[in-house]
């Protein structure tokens, strides 16, 4: 299997930008039937009552709708192998219905591992964008990549 | 008329803890879920991933969580005068979901404060554990419950 990004690819600084993603009502509102089934994620009338006065999407389908992007922009053709997990996830907007979303990806630090030189580990910002510019949702997570082969 | 709820900020204490059963997962719904948010070899690609370090499809981390969520949601957020969360201090996948898996939350109230700039509002912090059929840990998770209060805080004398 060969790829086109490796753990050497990012260094630090290596950013990525998405295209847009509009999300509309039907799907919000599908997530979190799912998912997340607060009344101001599924029901339009009970969300005008509730403090975000209007339907928003769950905060985890944000989270999703940044993962799809990273898989389309560069993760998929990558060497990843998985990831221990994230850290510092902030909601900082609501995303309401007709919101287009972007996805950003920033290196903070990579390292390689102490244990296994076939891989290393690298520490990310992903920010997620609506259309005016502002971060709708912010966090750091770690993920592991091979090494390119010699 | 105010609505009312079960369960107010008043009514989360340190130390307090709930459990509740979730779903079994199928491999199809593995697939199915990550094929449109997660689209990872590992997730999707049967052959790929029995090549991979995880020797079998694994469930999307995202679907834990997803799943997670919705356990929270039945356990006791839709009982609650919830409004929200701020966010999470962190996300911990541990072993591999696994098709087949049975999974289950527990959620542990680690402190709660009142809002000091919103008089209606306490602040939650939980911890949520994730566990399979076999009681391990899969995926850890720490975060804030924002709830409004049955009984808003008095306003200090600068008011």
């Amino acid at each position: 299997m060969s790829f086109k990004y490796h753990w050497e690819d990012f260094t630090p600084g290596w950013t990525y930008e998405s295209p847009g993603r509009t999300l509309a009502k039907e799907e919000i509102v599908a997530f979190a039937r799912e998912h997340d089934p607060q009344r101001y994620h599924t029901d339009e009338l009970a969300a005008l009552s509730s403090p975000f006065g209007g339907l928003i999407a769950s905060g985890w389908q944000t989270g999703t709708v940044a993962m799809r992007l990273m898989c389309d922009g560069y993760l998929n053709a990558s060497s990843c192998i998985g990831s221990p997990g994230f850290e510092e996830v902030r909601f900082l907007l609501p995303v309401r219905p007709g919101d287009t979303l972007r996805y950003r990806a920033t290196v903070l630090e990579a390292r390689p591992s102490s244990s296994k030189p076939d891989r290393g580990t690298v520490k990310w910002r992903w920010e997620v964008l609506n259309q005016s510019d502002e971060i709708v949702m912010s966090m750091t997570g770690v993920q592991f990549f091979l090494r390119r082969p010699d | 008329m105010t609505e009312t709820f079960k369960y107010y900020f008043e009514d989360f204490e340190p130390g307090h803890m709930t459990e509740v059963k979730g779903p079994t997962l199928t491999k199809e719904e593995i697939v199915e879920f990550a094929s449109r948010f997660d689209p990872q070899p590992f997730h999707v690609d049967e052959e790929r991933a029995k090549s991979s370090i995880y020797h079998g499809i694994i469930a999307s981390g995202w679907h834990t969580v997803s799943l997670c969520m919705r356990m929270i949601c039945d356990a006791y957020l839709l009982d609650s005068a919830s409004m929200g969360s701020s966010g999470v201090d962190q996300v911990r996948w541990l072993i591999p979901v696994r098709p087949g898996d049975s999974i289950s939350l527990r959620m542990t109230v680690l402190e709660t404060k009142a809002s000091r700039t919103r008089p209606e509002m306490g602040i939650v912090r939980h911890r949520w554990d994730v566990f399979n059929q076999n009681q391990e840990l899969v995926m850890e998770m720490t975060g804030i419950g924002l709830y409004r209060r049955r009984d808003p805080a008095p306003r200090g004398p600068a008011g």
